[in-house]
């Protein structure tokens, strides 16, 4: 490990220093790739040996390490096996656990830890969905977390829906917002139930998932939302429904539109016998148009008429 | 068959026609044709209230004030600017005429247009949001941070049926050579397959001078500044002024470099000779060193093959060697067969290009639309997803995603930070 470090170090000491503006102008492509293949051979003491080198952000130079660190991640997700990409991952995860602090300064690890989840954001794939699921709670990681998660795709729900209730303040939002991202049906009820938080961007955000998600129940509490007065969340709200109408309208075959002035009652217990989601999808258009009776709100208006007359 | 003058399928950095040019050579002929200028209905002198436009600029550095005077000089909208909005005016903002926060701006129901000129990574989710709440759109270029980002604007256009128009008009000018016209015929046909045609672009794409710094250090946010709504969707990093005032375009959270800031100008115009407004190229390969994780950098070219066999060049020529894979190679009647040829013939000739000011009158499409300027755009982003993964890639123009590489397709629909999402 002794030896593996000081060979990592020495390989990791013949990447290009930044010229006198910073830039990596004078880099060599053929030099950069077969250092990384060096250090790649290392295996796991040649990726540990690279996150001992980083230090937080403005208290030393750690360039060089940072740039090999994310080299190998690209690195590995060029190489046509799998487990290479796999391995990396897994290290890098184990490593976002471990004791000792990252910093050799001991000035703190949340934004290295930061870093190598961008890493894994990269190259990571579900097997550290776990891994970064344990930071949604974490107020500075949360965010870097929930992207990683959503980028990666698998697992990500599980993560969420499994942080949502212990979540506060950015963490709540994100992990929300993010509810949506992987449209987790599994979390319906907990948006609906957002829907009525203080907090406007939490409203907002459950609103748009709903409609992400394409939830056939969420058609009357969408419309109420959509119907406030605050401008800025009665336009989200709204592209919300037009979204959700759009969703239901795909998933099933189209119907004829209610005539305006038809008892919205009336006409679902037409076309609710047959395939809710379109009927439901058409109700949206309806209630759209019947409420923006504003001049300023015109353009809402025929967006519905348009939306209903293309079902005729 | 007729001979025409044909364009050389190269363009070299410094042919590169004007912003202003463009616009002088396409907008004015546009106007003078189809609109009757405000002030005339308005009596001498005069210009009814109701007959100027509210007007916001979003994002007021850079481009900015040129974007907005273009509203009235160029697109003769006769606008009045009612609102201000940038995230650096947080120590003098009224919510009246001076914002910060540009959901304020859209919320007025006196504002019918918004001209945008933000960094980058704003572009697709203010245009979105406007279009939402009902405004006409001129976005700066380039439109979009990543390729998700550029259909969400189309579909937001589709919806809400508003005007967008992309903030360079190269095809404008393009548009109205004969030779242009004739190679967009035959492309608009279909008939030359395999084309064999190879356009380079060398030069011009200013790598280095739109290059980030890779050892950054965090320094304190200034007080005018609203840091965490400036970094808006992107991830959080620390302040460093070199994010901001023009050198975001260094990196890949805010813009794509060079390429990214000098693309939709140069393949605004290709994309409409080409006629290639309505797909993407299926094979991307660069040759790049391997790339920073924050900072953009070098390249040397990079070359993209469209599923009929049209191949694109961007070939930097400020790193490694130049491209010598092939040649440049036109496109002609000649490459048609007889047949062809009479079938190219008879092709009536493209709509002339509407201007944003015009289509923001008639409702026309105007000619730099969402989906024109979104394919634009895919190219840049394509160009930087093969130098970024150091990948060659393989692209599926209608599901627009990059096949077979999960990992490099995390690079067409990025995550957002929240609130913001597509």
């Amino acid at each position: 490990m002794g030896n593996t470090s000081v060979s990592v170090a020495e390989f990791v000491s013949k990447l290009p220093d930044p010229d006198e503006n910073g830039l990596l102008s004078s880099i060599d492509k053929e030099s950069v790739e077969n250092i990384i293949a060096e250090i790649h051979k290392a295996g796991r003491d040649g990726i540990v040996g690279l996150i001992d080198m980083l230090v937080e952000p403005g208290k030393a130079d750690d360039v060089k390490p940072r740039y090999a660190l994310h080299c190998l991640a690209l690195y590995v997700c060029k190489l046509n096996d799998k487990k290479h990409r796999r391995a990396f991952a897994e290290i890098l995860a184990s490593q976002l656990d471990r004791g000792q602090p990252f910093d050799r300064l001991r000035a703190g690890s949340k934004q290295i830890k930061g870093y190598l989840i961008r890493q894994l954001q990269v190259a990571g794939g579900k097997e550290v969905a776990g891994a970064m699921g344990k930071f949604l709670l974490d107020e500075e990681l949360c965010e870097y977390a929930a992207q990683a998660l959503v980028a990666i795709g698998g697992g990500a729900a599980e993560q969420l829906r499994d942080a949502l209730p212990k979540s506060t303040g950015k963490c709540r939002l994100t992990v929300i917002q993010n509810l949506g991202v992987v449209r987790d049906r599994k979390s319906v009820d907990a948006l609906k139930q957002a829907l009525g938080d203080e907090d406007r961007d939490i409203r907002l955000a459950a609103a748009w998932g709903l409609a992400n998600i394409g939830d056939a129940g969420s058609v009357d509490v969408l419309l109420k939302a959509a119907d406030v007065e605050n401008p800025y969340e009665r336009i989200k709200a709204a592209q919300a429904c037009l979204l959700l109408a759009e969703n239901l309208v795909a998933a099933g075959r189209l119907v004829p539109s209610p005539a305006e002035g038809t008892a919205r009652e009336e006409w679902d217990a037409i076309n609710l016998e047959a395939d809710p989601s379109p009927a439901l999808g058409a109700g949206i258009y309806a209630h759209l148009r019947d409420t923006r009776t504003d001049p300023a709100e015109q353009y809402l208006r025929e967006v519905a008429e348009s939306a209903l007359a293309a079902k005729e | 068959m007729r001979k025409s003058k044909m364009e050389p399928p190269v363009r070299q950095a410094n042919n590169r026609v004007t912003r202003r040019q463009f616009l002088k050579g396409s907008m004015g002929t546009a106007a003078a044709l189809t609109i009757v200028p405000r002030h005339v209905l308005g009596g001498a002198g005069q210009t009814p209230p109701s007959e100027t436009v509210g007007a916001a600029l979003i994002g007021c550095g850079g481009r900015g004030p040129g974007t907005f005077s273009d509203l009235n000089r160029e697109h003769k909208l006769n606008v009045t600017m009612l609102a201000q909005c940038d995230v650096r005016f947080r120590d003098r903002a009224d919510n009246k005429t001076i914002y910060t926060d540009f959901r304020r701006v859209l919320e007025r129901k006196d504002i019918e247009v918004v001209a945008i000129a933000t960094p980058p990574h704003w572009h697709a989710l203010i245009s979105i949001a406007a279009m939402e709440a009902g405004k006409d759109v001129l976005c700066e270029k380039p439109m979009t941070r990543f390729i998700a980002e550029g259909r969400a604007v189309v579909e937001a256009q589709r919806r809400y049926k508003r005007i967008f128009q992309i903030g360079t008009y190269g095809r404008f000018g393009a548009s109205q050579s004969r030779a242009n016209i004739e190679t967009h015929k035959i492309m608009k046909s279909g008939l030359l397959k395999p084309c064999k045609a190879v356009y380079i672009n060398r030069g011009g794409f200013k790598v280095k001078e739109w290059s980030g710094k890779v050892n950054l250090r965090p320094e304190p946010v200034p007080s005018n500044l609203d840091w965490d709504m400036y970094v808006g969707p992107s991830p959080m990093k620390p302040y460093n002024p070199h994010r901001t005032g023009g050198t975001h375009r260094c990196y890949w959270d805010y813009e794509g470099g060079g390429l990214s800031d000098m693309g939709q100008h140069f393949f605004d115009p290709f994309q409409w000779i080409y006629a290639k407004d309505d797909t993407s190229p299926v094979e991307i390969e660069a040759y790049a060193p391997p790339a920073h994780p924050e900072a953009c950098g070098m390249w040397g070219w990079v070359e993209m093959k469209y599923a009929d066999g049209f191949t694109l060049v961007l070939d930097s020529g400020e790193w490694g060697q130049p491209y010598s894979r092939q040649e440049p190679r036109g496109v002609s009647m000649g490459d048609l067969d007889e047949k062809s040829r009479r079938s190219v013939a008879s092709m009536p000739d493209p709509e002339p290009l509407v201007g944003f000011g015009e289509a923001v009158k008639t409702r026309k499409r105007p000619g730099g639309h969402a989906e024109a300027a979104h394919r634009c755009a895919t190219l840049l982003h394509l160009a930087n997803i093969a130098i970024r993964t150091g990948r060659k890639i393989r692209y599926d123009p209608v599901k627009e995603q990059i096949i077979g590489d999960e990992e490099a397709n995390r690079l067409v629909n990025q995550p957002m930070r929240a609130p913001w999402h597509l």
